[in-house]
């Protein structure tokens, strides 16, 4: 078949990588930050029913895409790579297994929002 | 007969600008552990007593420790990632191309505009 | 005038003699004028005739005299050794370039740069008319036309830029950085229409899908053409041309705005 002659999933990878990259820059700081530093640190306090009021709602499904999945897309891409630029695989095995987990986390996280 | 060698997997470290190449393709590692992290605080919102055990996972001084080396790789990650981002995607307003420092403060307001936003609502103002 | 002089290690190697490159040190006279050309040009007049380099405009046009100094691509012509360190206990290095194939001393086979850039068709394919029956105003084009490519088209075909790809070192069947540049070049030039004639090359694995935007090929190259920016506006094309042959069944065709 002429239509799939040359085709493969670089692009579809890529296009995941790149919407990740732009997630990590510019969503992830924040997160980091504050659930990641201040809140741990005690100087935000925030509470549970808080928390489950916002994740319930689209915040929740926004994060789901946007802090969780595409990043993990993002980061599978540049350890696969990695691996590659190590000499220490980056063929076909480390693709499936580095695009794999990161399909793994996606499904879980999405699960997890629409069961919750 | 030609004389050829072939590249070794340790090549990054001959020149600093490798080194950086690599520190940015690093910065993913602290990012996944800190997607796990969150990962499991998602779960944990399905009853108090869980979240209550994940925060104080959370407040370890060693994953905090790893979770601010995340907060610095993202935003490594976004200091290389915005100047990247006008070279792949060049905005092109007639014959003139939008100059680049534009699109890159641009993008650090964003970056910006989210933090505040993300630390008004969490302190207690509305979504 | 009181004459500086230089320390230099250059590489030497003749494939009938010996099993692998050696570096030997020449002493060079110097000025604030002195190339790093100038300096294997007085090596081969004064100290040693059997020293094979190439060069031949000394102006960073020809694209011939690429050299690794001190690990860094650079053009011979185009690099001063006023740039380097004072003192004689470190001689600056010059090599031949990085990832080819070393034929003797300085010189690589460029071929493995040049079959590449020959694949990409870097030439414009017209529609099959007979351009010179064609009044002049056919090809004319327009500043806001030309400034699409301009960048593009200052590639001198040095292959700095291959010197400094890891991923062309990993993997020499890499398209490559300048390669695709000048792809990209007439893709974008509103007389070409040869871009479906180049994209199933820049689709595959060794198209622009290898590079991994390291950046260091637009950090050396002498002519600021920017080959990864070249090669990751590329993706985005290619990406298109993809979803257009998966959707439709056929190659993208060459558009233009
Ligand atoms: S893109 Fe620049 S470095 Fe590469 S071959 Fe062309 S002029 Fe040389
Ligand atoms: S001699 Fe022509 S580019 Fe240096």
């Amino acid at each position: 078949m002429s239509r799939l002659r040359g085709l493969h999933f670089e692009p579809l990878w890529w296009s995941l990588f790149s919407a990740g990259g732009v997630c990590f820059a510019v969503f992830v700081p924040a997160v980091a930050l504050v659930f990641g530093v201040l809140v741990p640190l005690g100087v935000i306090e925030v509470s549970f029913v808080e928390l489950v009021g916002w994740y319930q709602g689209i915040w929740g499904l926004i994060f789901t895409g946007a802090v969780l999945c595409l990043p993990a897309f993002h980061a599978a891409h540049r350890i696969r790579h990695g691996l590659h630029d190590l000499k220490l695989g980056g063929g076909s095995t480390s693709a499936f297994i580095c695009y794999g987990v990161a399909a793994v986390f996606s499904f879980t996280a999405l699960w997890a929002w629409f069961t919750f | 007969m030609s004389y050829k060698t072939s590249l070794s997997g340790s090549w990054w470290r001959k020149h600093r600008f490798f080194k950086l190449y690599m520190l940015r393709e690093a910065t993913v590692l602290p990012l996944a552990f800190l997607l796990c992290s969150l990962l499991a605080g998602v779960f944990s919102l399905q009853d108090a007593e869980r979240f209550a055990q994940w925060q104080s996972f959370m407040g370890n001084p060693l994953i905090v420790a790893v979770h601010l080396i995340a907060l610095l790789a993202s935003l490594y990650h976004a200091f290389t990632f915005f100047q990247l981002f006008p070279r792949v995607m060049p905005i092109r307003l007639g014959d003139k191309t939008l100059p680049a420092q534009w699109l890159v403060a641009a993008q650090w307001l964003a970056v910006v505009v989210i933090i505040a936003i993300v630390l008004w609502v969490v302190s207690g103002g509305e979504p | 005038m009181n004459v500086q002089t230089r320390a230099i290690e250059v590489t030497r190697y003749s494939p009938e003699r010996d099993k692998e490159p050696y570096l030997q040190r020449y002493d060079v006279p110097f000025d604030e004028s002195t190339s790093i050309l100038d300096a294997l040009n007085y090596i081969k007049e004064h100290i040693d005739a059997t020293l094979s380099y190439r060069w031949s405009c000394r102006m960073a046009i020809c694209g011939s005299c690429g050299v690794m100094v001190n690990g860094i691509p650079k053009l011979g012509c185009k690099d001063f050794l006023r740039l380097y360190d004072h003192t004689p206990e470190t001689p600056i290095r010059i090599e031949p370039l990085a990832h080819f194939s070393v034929e003797r001393d300085l010189i690589v086979n460029m071929d493995e740069f040049l079959t590449h850039l020959e694949a990409v068709k870097p030439y414009i394919i017209g529609d099959n008319v007979d351009t010179a029956s064609l009044p002049a105003e056919a090809s004319l084009q327009s500043p806001a036309q030309l400034s699409r490519y301009q960048q593009f088209a200052n590639c001198i075909n040095c292959g700095l830029c291959y010197a400094a790809c890891p991923q062309f070192g990993l993997n020499p069947e890499f398209v490559g950085p300048g390669a695709i540049a000048l792809a990209h070049r007439y893709n974008l030039d509103s007389r070409d229409h040869g871009k479906t004639e180049r994209m199933p090359l820049l689709n595959s694995k060794n198209g622009v899908w290898s590079c991994t935007f390291v950046g260091f090929c637009s950090d050396v190259c002498p002519k600021g053409v920017d080959p990864a920016a070249a090669v990751n506006q590329g993706k985005v094309d290619s990406a298109k041309s993809m979803l257009i042959q998966l959707f439709k069944g056929s190659q993208l065709q060459g558009e233009h705005q």
